[in-house]
């Protein structure tokens, strides 16, 4: 009997040891990092340099190295340059704080997760982390422990200038519970509202003399390319933007302005002209939601992306797009102020042909619907597990302070990766090649930008670039949540399944692959929404937004 | 005295088989290190878990983390469908390999022999990502290898992608592909086993190539073949992520026919990366596992007691 008994835990605990295999390892470290800080605070001594260097009392006697977790790719064909840049930065760091910087990427294949377990492991692998309240969970990862809450004489003594160049109401955005845990990248321009950039050229000969001004150019946009350039697939899309194109559609339709930081959908906000009412879109505009599904599927059928879209893993659309192969991209601002530059080398289309304009048909236009971005697009936080947490919050002010090393992290080394011309801005130095030597963006500093740093690039095509941001600026609303951080302990059960029920039918949706009528699906939808708990979500939301702006 | 006595005999017994016990040391240390050193970690599936606070510091929510997978309304088919697919593979996996085992067993040329299990032992070792890219370049629309076929025919293509009703039999085809060569290898190593003494008697009472089979080959396999089914049966709940994520991808479209367990709480739990959700929702496929091994092993050992597994 008793071997009976143990055999039946034996099996027990064997069936059960899987489970926990899958999550035991990663939680076992409680580090307990923050108290780690008051090591080198009391140490006086070390190696003050000249009388004004505001971390003359400041150990630095041990040599660190900080690691900056980012998301993007590690160079490959660069690397060679990207590891003369890390050298020559490594040297000044040395000489100035006596530390060293090294970057920990997260691939871009599944970067949320792997982002979010690098974060987990709470082992000190990282120190300085990017992280974004919209796209990158800064808000859960700050409430699951994952950062370091900085204290206001912690900014103010290792990173002073990043601390003087924030202004009080912007700290504040990076408060949770009454704690800093972000340092914002709020001095820099840019737009990353979605839309879709085509081919302004192809758009006239379509008989769209201004170019695409609304889903329905789109429409005619794609059935001329359709006839006109039969061996061209209007855009080779790989099914993961269905929540851009619907949120797209929502913004060009209404004056919904979405809170960031819920859900990927982004499928809670209030209107333009109601701020604080919460309502979730795809609830209540069931017509316009009717009339979307329909014009997708007529896109699908006239064949605007391949028949397997949902199953398409293999796209390279934006690559694809400056050289000619397709005929739209849909992304943001910033990606098309890239396309549309006939001074870039990669944007062959120019090159090949003379006439080549790139438009921008910017989701909201119909509507007059932008709301510019929260300054935590791009923040960088601390990771709780950091054992050197104030040498890092050091690298980062230089990094995003100090000119020589701001330019050489960003750009790379001068006359090398980049130069500057007579008027200031930057070009491409002689003998340059693009594969090798083009190492502007491989260090993704979003998170801490600074435009009194920044050199405007003269490969830019800065005509159409500022006539679109004028135009932002004249129909723009600030984005008006900043201070709201979501509190989802109570609903986050529901959102996980909302999350699936909305990539579930989004996708069908947006790409035209559906069954049965454009009612019928969205029907369908709305109710399995309903069940999912989304009117709770809501009621839930409304309820905090009372609490903060009532 | 007594006690002493069988002190003395549980030493000596560790003595006289000191040899097989120290070579069980390394599975029993892989065992206590994987599987039983990480058990505690199963409550993390009824906490609030954060990071800082480790997996026992952490808010205790009772059942909180259940709930989702309960709200979803989706468990009944979630869990209908891993279950199903997983005894389709069980069933047909195992009886397949026996019949390759049999069949390799037969063979007269030697090389023939070695070649034929080479090329099916090999799909074992390609990575389910590339077995998911080499099934949707032979079954995509536009310019996938049967509809290239198809068109060159003067046939209609076939959109497989958008039909949920074929994938059961892609899946288990693909299935079967991939691990047929392996399972076989078990069997074929049992039938190697069997006393040719028996098998020369049998031809010598003039037993025929078949009747050899039936009557000696197969029951001579069946006990291995139910501890396999016993040993494969505690994971039916689990489904296998790699083939269904990489072959069917996340087409919305074919999720009626293809959706597990696993797929679901990737898609649903990727976004808001929560571990202790994940977790409750390994417990439940463990805790419904150990519950069919028991049940399963207790049929077993009331048909036939020399069969079970205790």
């Amino acid at each position: 009997m008793k071997k009976k008994l143990l055999a039946v835990l034996l099996t027990a605990a064997m069936v059960m040891g899987l489970a926990a295999c899958g999550s035991g390892s990663s939680g076992s470290n409680s580090a307990p990092a923050a108290d780690s800080g008051s090591k080198t605070e009391e140490a006086g001594s070390g190696n003050a340099a000249s009388s004004d260097d505001p971390w003359a009392d400041v150990d630095t006697s041990e040599h660190v190295v900080i690691s900056y977790m980012t998301t993007g790719d590690a160079p490959t064909q660069t690397k060679e340059r990207y590891e003369e840049m890390m050298a020559q930065l490594n040297e000044k760091l040395t000489e100035k704080v006596n530390a060293e910087l090294e970057i920990y990427f997260i691939p871009w294949t599944d970067y949320l997760s792997n982002y979010n377990l690098t974060l987990a492991r709470m082992d000190g692998t990282v120190d300085l982390v990017g992280t974004a309240s919209d796209w990158l969970d800064a808000w859960p990862n700050a409430k699951n422990g994952a950062f370091l809450e900085l204290s206001e004489e912690m900014l103010q003594k290792y990173a002073p200038k990043t601390w003087a160049s924030v202004p009080a109401e912007n700290w504040d955005l990076c408060k949770y519970n009454g704690d800093i845990y972000l340092m914002p990248e709020d001095n820099y321009a840019q737009w990353t509202n979605h839309g879709f950039a085509y081919r302004l050229d192809w758009a006239k000969e379509a008989g769209l003399n201004d170019g695409v001004k609304s889903w329905e150019d789109m429409t005619t946009y794609f059935h001329y390319i359709r006839e006109a350039y039969p061996d061209i697939i209007p855009w080779d899309s790989d099914a993961t933007q269905y929540g851009q194109m619907s949120g797209g559609w929502i913004s060009s339709h209404s004056d919904y302005v979405s809170i960031d930081g819920i859900n990927a959908g982004a499928m809670w906000g209030g209107k333009r002209s109601d701020l604080y009412t919460v309502y979730c879109p795809y609830m209540t505009d069931t017509d316009s939601l009717v009339e979307y599904a329909k014009m997708m599927k007529e896109w699908d059928e006239m064949g605007v992306w391949r028949t397997d879209v949902l199953n398409n893993t293999s796209s390279t659309n934006r690559d694809d797009f400056r050289v000619g192969k397709v005929a739209a991209e849909q992304h943001h601002t910033q990606t098309w102020t890239d396309l549309c530059s006939p001074q870039r080398p990669s944007n062959t289309i120019f090159q090949d042909d003379d006439d080549a304009e790139v438009g921008f048909f910017y989701f909201g236009e119909e509507t007059g619907n932008v709301t510019a971005l929260s300054i935590t697009h791009g923040a960088m936080a601390v990771s709780a597990g950091s054992a050197h947490p104030e040498r890092a919050l050091m690298v980062y002010d230089l990094i995003r302070n100090d000119p020589e090393l701001y330019m050489l992290f960003n750009y790379g080394i001068q006359g090398v990766s980049w130069d500057v011309n007579d008027e200031g801005m930057k070009i491409t130095p002689e003998g340059y090649n693009a594969d090798t030597d083009n190492i502007a963006g491989t260090v993704n500093f979003w998170w801490g930008r600074n435009d009194d740093l920044e050199i405007k690039d003269a490969t830019l095509n800065w005509d159409a670039i500022d006539k679109l941001y004028a135009e932002y600026d004249k129909i723009k609303i600030e984005y008006p949540y900043g201070q709201f951080v979501p509190d989802v302990t109570e609903i986050d059960a529901y959102i996980s399944n909302i999350n699936e029920i909305f990539e579930n039918y989004m996708k069908q949706i947006s790409y035209g692959k559906y069954n049965g009528t454009a009612e019928e699906i969205v029907a369908e939808f709305q109710s399995a929404l309903e069940a999912a708990g989304v009117n709770e979500v809501t009621a839930e939301l409304q309820r905090q937004f009372d609490e903060l702006y009532k | 005295m007594k006690k002493r006595k069988s002190e003395l005999t549980f030493f000596q017994k560790v003595v006289r088989s000191r040899t097989l016990l120290l070579m069980c040391l390394p599975a029993v240390i892989f065992f206590f290190a994987f599987n039983y050193m990480p058990l505690p970690g199963i409550w993390v599936a009824f906490v609030r878990y954060n990071y800082r606070k480790g997996i026992f510091g952490s808010d205790f929510i009772g059942l909180d983390n259940f709930k989702f997978l309960m709200t979803s309304g989706k468990l009944l088919e979630l869990t209908r469908n891993t279950v199903l697919y997983n005894l389709v593979f069980i069933l047909l996996g195992n009886f397949l390999a026996v019949f390759v085992a049999i069949l390799l067993n037969e063979m007269r040329s030697k090389y023939f022999k070695k070649v034929s299990q080479t090329i099916m032992f090999l799909p074992y070792f390609i990575s389910q990502v590339l077995v998911g890219i080499l099934v949707f370049n032979l079954l995509n629309y536009d310019t996938g290898f049967v509809n290239g076929i198809l068109t060159s025919l003067g046939l209609e293509r076939w959109q497989p992608y958008a039909d949920p009703k074929v994938w059961p039999v892609i899946l288990v085809i693909v299935y079967l592909w991939q691990q047929t060569g392996y399972n076989s290898v078990v069997y074929f190593a049992a039938i190697m086993g069997i006393d040719g003494e028996i098998i020369e008697a049998a031809k010598v009472d003039g037993a025929n190539g078949f009747q050899k089979i039936r009557y000696i080959i197969l029951p001579s396999l069946k006990g291995t073949i139910v501890i396999l089914l016993l040993f494969a049966l505690g994971g039916i709940v689990k489904g296998n992520f790699g083939l269904f994520y990489n072959v069917v991808g996340s087409n919305p479209m074919l999720y009626s026919t293809t959706d597990i367990i696993e797929t679901y709480v990737y898609r649903a739990t990727v976004v808001d990366f929560n571990f202790s959700r994940a977790s409750a929702v390994g417990l439940y496929q463990s805790v419904i596992g150990f519950i069919i091994v028991m049940t399963v092993n207790y049929i077993v050992k009331k048909i036939e007691p020399d069969y079970s597994l205790f």
